[in-house]
């Protein structure tokens, strides 16, 4: 379970916000030569980073506000939350460190994991 | 409850030919438990004018103010209370306005007036909320066991407000007095979450004598007096 830290009501239980997907992806204007294509990208096609993250989250069970979160994929570690229209602040992620950019733990590989000096096998 | 649900009908005579308007509240069937004395009670809390209001507090606060004879709360999570006239903050720019069912037409209509050229919204609720009053020393704990709030006393002082998920429904919780002797929270949930909850927090105090709630499954709506099926 994360914590998660309502911009507006403050840490709360990750069981009280629902996700809403990629954040800062802007509807395009309406074209009448708009390709499948182009409308399929704004659609479908998302970064899917192992890293770094902009996403939407909003707090369902409590105020209902819809707020955006720099989220880590490879570790799950929260970075920042901001406001909607707000923009991302710079951060600093600690990406995997492993030679194949597994994460060290948690990601289930553990044919790659590396293992800490004094960490049992 | 049932003494309410007759006293409303009384009120107003209905036209004729038609069958009096049978009001009652989502909890009509139930009649105030309570463990060992001083330990956890709970009571509805019928028939308040409840109001929903949309607003930015930085433009409109000074003529919500004027209108409505409060404030808006300063700072999230707080409610302002003036006599029996209560604000919560919902969101940071929505408020649920408590007051007393005699009073709602008439307050609703002053802040109407009052916020006449802000770009505003007031949608009356009174009837989409009741109110669960869980009282007693064991009241905190009782609702630890249904949410993942920060309960303690630190983290949830007098006239703090937070909406939560207690056990699988949604509500706002409201912490209207906080000595530990005389703790008294109101839980504001939805009408069709109303008896859930209500059979889930007489779960929870079990351990200090509340008697058992059975879920009300056969219960009539509207068409049956709630006093003959007593009987």
């Amino acid at each position: 379970m994360f914590v998660i830290s309502c911009p507006y009501c403050g840490a709360r239980d990750q069981s009280e916000f629902s996700y809403g997907g990629e954040a800062h992806i802007a509807r395009p204007e309406w074209r009448e030569d708009m390709s499948d294509a182009e409308w399929a990208d704004f659609v479908f096609m998302r970064s899917n980073p192992k890293g770094v993250l902009a996403e939407r989250w909003v707090h369902s069970a409590g105020c209902r506000r819809f707020f955006n979160m720099l989220r880590n994929t490879a570790t799950d570690e929260i970075l920042a939350v901001y406001k909607i229209g707000e923009r991302a602040p710079e951060v600093q992620a600690k990406l995997p460190a492993t030679p194949c950019g597994e994460a060290p733990i948690g990601s289930g590989n553990d044919a790659v994991k590396v293992m800490q000096p004094g960490e049992a096998e | 409850m049932a003494e309410n649900a007759t006293k409303s009908s009384e009120a107003a005579a209905p036209p004729e030919g038609l069958t009096p308007p049978e009001r009652r509240t989502p909890l009509a069937l139930r009649q105030p438990v309570e463990g060992a004395p001083g330990t956890l009670r709970l009571a509805e809390m019928p028939f308040a004018g409840k109001f929903i209001l949309r607003l930015d507090p930085a433009s409109g606060g000074e003529a919500f103010r004027e209108a409505a004879g409060l404030d808006l709360p300063a700072a999230p999570l707080m409610s302002v209370v003036n006599g029996e006239r209560v604000v919560f903050w919902l969101g940071p720019d929505e408020f649920l306005l408590l007051v007393p069912e005699a009073e709602a037409a008439a307050f609703a209509e002053a802040v109407e007036k009052g916020l006449a050229g802000q770009h505003h919204q007031l949608v009356d609720v009174s009837d989409y909320y009741t109110a669960i009053e869980i009282s007693g020393r064991k009241a905190r704990e009782a609702l630890m066991k249904l949410t993942t709030l920060d309960l303690h006393p630190c983290g949830f002082p007098v006239g703090h407000v937070a909406g939560s998920n207690f056990a699988r429904a949604q509500g706002w919780l409201w912490l209207e007095h906080g000595e530990e002797e005389t703790a008294r929270f109101r839980l504001y949930v939805r009408w069709s979450m109303a008896d859930y909850l209500w059979c889930v927090l007489a779960d929870a105090g079990r351990e200090w004598g509340v008697p058992e709630q059975i879920p009300a499954a056969d219960e009539t709506f509207l068409t049956e007096s709630v006093h003959s099926k007593k009987a």
